[in-house]
């Protein structure tokens, strides 16, 4: 890749739009640059090159309306034939940790968002407390 | 290459799992002489502080890294005394019988569904932690419903000693909602508390209660009512003051153990590394497999009780044959392989020599170790009659939030159909409603996650769709109790061999039409409970969604291990029909003790962890005896 940079800032962006979860809450795993390097790891650089422009194009010409965003990545990032599923795994590795089977690290199995989906946390770590569980689960607003 | 160990011990015992830990802390306490072999790696047995701590590290960081996140994930699993894996186990077929991809040589036609931990502190460092006890109608299964056999001993007899273990296990609960078929305040004694309150039911739990306390569901023409009830547990919470016993100790004077009246407040029992770590089950939601702060109690706690004056522990010493005189049928050495460090292929073989023998060892290798050796077999009962509680599991979605993935796995059962008239058809279940979703069955949360994905899902879509289902998901257990058979058996064959070359077990296994009807029974009452409570039915049962599959009138039904390794070495009224006798004393040999689940000549319907503790406590005093006399 010839700028790092721009891409784990584009890479951050465009996890937002794949996520649904925002930027603050994203960062807030610590894990962007582990993950971005996972990417830059497992898909060669044209592949990625190619991924970060079309990113670059479709934020670009949607002008921050969402919908169009949402559109365009359903019809040129989704589907399993674009950028060798590029996307797809974006999301799979927020939510789970995992490559695949495989755990990234410690840390990024204990960041896997889908625990915050489930309004949990996960299992052995990020412990709630004494007698949480007899109770609704306690939940930041994030807006 | 053989060496003698030269002092001799009072007593030698193979096995550092609660049962063996029991045994230690009883014994030296004491007085007596013990010697600890245990197979599995030495960091394991770390008992300073730092060195605990480290290796509990080690543990929970193994087990975040595990893909499968399954019982003995983060433990390890060494070659010289491998443990069971629930990874290995597959479909038994004709052009695989038998498996053999595991430790297990799974012979079938069913493979066995559980997995044991060989290693200090056995199993309980992923067990569960539910502690109900037996029913006393569980010991008189031939009397009352024709199946089974009759325990040598009532529910009675076994009363103080399920008071030594749920002080040991430090059992948290409340006697008073211990109510259902057969069970009662009379099964515990006016006074009785456990040693800490209950721990707070589920808001999960609550959800499930509010439709399900009462409700009426009909099976094979018969009415019965459905009741929920607290589940004791073996994990910190808040003492009870009423609680006022200290620990067991042996009254030499009367020749009995007892339990010392305590005027202080109960004090939980924390981590190994830190006594003030752990006081408080603090809601990890990973009692299986491992507890981060040990408020889930595991044997090292017990262990660590021990006198330390008169207990040598050897680790890495895989027991391998046991030796017997000839003319008296005495037992007179333990022999060990004493390999050098994980994996090594290099050993020592020595002699452990004592008055006498205790093997702790676990029911599957107990029995291996036995027919290693040829003794305490003149019944034809070692490895004979293998027992788990089959589970059934059902799932679906609630149609509001309920909240899994939180708390201890299972804070609430439904005793309802633990004891009844239809034993004699098909067997009895409990039915702990469980807390961590869909996990066990289908391994979510991440197959709802890669699933959604597949299907074209993301973003902010995908966020709400997560948290619609997931908060929404129910799992019901129906743990059925296996009845014991001659044929479902472990055996050992020339031909299967570990690397120390000690014996692999080899299984033969099946489930009996007893069994199937009892799945068809508990599909039936849970899919009345399922629409009771407006669930949507999600279970799919399927030899590609769990290699233990059956059909029984035409429907198909999986079951699970529960963990529940049971039987392989019974306990029963006399010689010809048992290899121990009450006190657990092998009938061939008189100063040689089984100990562990193996010696339950039934299950019941309770998770047996408690009862097989309260048996080795049994087992403690008349080996006291013995030593005395």
């Amino acid at each position: 890749m010839n700028n790092h940079l721009v891409s784990s800032r584009t890479f951050l962006t465009i996890s937002t739009y794949l996520t649904g979860y925002n930027e603050v809450e994203l960062l807030g795993t610590g894990m962007l640059e582990t993950y971005f390097n996972v990417f830059l790891e497992k898909f060669s650089p044209k592949t990625l090159h190619y991924f970060f422009a079309e990113v670059d194009e479709i934020l670009l010409e949607s002008a921050g309306d969402e919908d169009k965003i949402n559109a365009a990545i359903a019809a040129r990032l989704i589907p399993d034939s674009a950028y060798d599923g590029i996307a797809k795994n974006i999301i799979l590795v927020w939510y789970t940790g995992n490559w695949g089977s495989d755990v990234i690290s410690t840390q990024s199995y204990q960041q896997g968002l889908m625990w915050d989906a489930a309004e949990a946390h996960p299992p052995g770590a990020k412990q709630p407390g004494y007698g949480s569980w007899a109770n609704l689960p306690i939940r930041i607003p994030t807006k | 290459m053989e060496k003698k160990i030269k002092e001799e011990f009072d007593v030698v015992i193979v096995g550092s799992g609660i049962a063996g830990s029991v045994l230690a802390k009883t014994l030296t306490n004491a007085g007596k002489n013990v010697l600890l072999l245990e197979a599995g790696l030495q960091a394991g047995m770390a008992f300073d502080p730092e060195a605990a701590y480290q290796n509990y590290q080690y543990y929970l960081e193994t087990f975040y890294k595990a893909s499968a996140k399954v019982p003995n994930s983060p433990y390890p699993n060494i070659k010289d005394a491998q443990s069971i894996d629930v990874l290995d186990i597959e479909p038994i077929t004709q052009c695989n019988s038998p498996s053999t991809k595991g430790y297990l040589v799974q012979a079938g036609p069913l493979p066995f569904g559980s997995d044991c931990l060989r290693g200090p502190g056995g199993t309980t460092l992923h067990w569960l932690g539910s502690t109900p006890r037996m029913l006393p109608n569980d010991f008189k299964m031939k009397t009352l419903y024709g199946q089974g056999v009759d325990w040598p001993i009532s529910y009675d007899d076994l009363m103080p000693y399920y008071e030594m273990a749920e002080n040991e296990i430090g059992v948290s609960g409340d006697v008073r909602d211990q109510v259902g078929p057969d069970m009662g305040i009379q099964n515990y004694g006016k006074d009785y508390v456990f040693p800490m309150k209950e721990i707070p039911q589920s808001y999960l739990d609550q959800v499930c209660i509010e439709k399900t306390q009462n409700l009426t569901v009909k099976l094979h023409g018969k009415e019965y009512t459905i009741t929920c009830i607290s589940t004791p547990q073996g994990r910190n919470s808040i003492p009870n003051p009423a609680y006022k016993f200290a620990g067991t100790y042996w009254n030499k004077k009367a020749q009995k153990l007892e339990l010392a009246k305590n005027d202080e407040e109960y004090e939980p029992v924390g981590a190994i590394w830190d006594p003030n770590t752990g006081h408080r089950c603090e809601g990890n939601a990973s009692c299986v497999p491992i507890c981060p702060v040990q408020a889930k109690y595991n044997a090292l706690k017990t262990l660590r009780k021990s006198d330390p004056k008169r207990l040598k522990i050897i680790t890495q010493a895989v027991a391998s044959k046991i030796y017997t005189d000839e003319t008296t049928n005495a037992i007179t050495g333990i022999e060990y392989k004493k390999y050098k460090y994980e994996n090594s292929t290099v050993y020592d073989t020595a002699i452990a020599r004592g008055k006498i023998y205790v093997l702790a060892a676990s029911a599957i290798e107990n029995a291996k170790i036995l027919l290693t050796s040829g003794i305490a077999n003149s019944s034809d009962q070692v490895g004979r009659n293998l027992m788990d509680h089959l589970v059934m599991l059902t799932w679906g979605l609630l149609p509001e939030k309920a909240y899994p993935y939180r708390g201890p796995g299972s804070t609430t059962n439904i005793p309802t159909f633990r004891d009844g008239e239809f034993r004699k058809e098909h067997a009895a279940w409990i039915s702990p409603i469980d807390n961590w979703g869909w996990s066990w069955p289908v391994f979510s949360p991440g197959s709802d996650v890669s699933s959604a994905v597949s299907s074209g899902m993301f973003g902010k879509k995908l966020r709400e769709h997560l948290n619609d289902v997931l908060p929404r998901q129910l799992l019901l257990h129906f743990e059925c109790e296996q009845t014991p058979d001659p044929n479902n058996r472990v055996t050992i064959d020339p031909q299967y061999k570990d690397q120390l070359d000690n014996y692999r077990p080899v299984i033969h296994y099946d489930a009996s039409e007893y069994m199937k009807k009892s799945f068809e029974a508990a599909k039936k009452v849970s899919d009345q409970i399922f629409a009771a409570n407006g669930v949507e039915d999600y279970t799919a049962y399927s030899v590609a969604n769990d290699p233990d599959y059956v059909t029984y009138k035409g429907q198909g039904y999986n079951f699970w291990g529960a963990g529940h390794i049971v039987g392989t070495h019974r306990m029963g009224t006399a010689k010809e029909n048992s290899v121990v006798d009450k006190n657990q004393r092998t009938w061939d040999h008189d100063n040689l003790y089984l100990v562990g689940c193996g010696n339950m000549p039934t299950l019941g319907t309770s998770n047996p962890t408690l009862t097989m503790t309260a048996l080795s406590f049994k087992a403690a005093e008349a080996i006291l005896k013995q030593l005395e006399n």
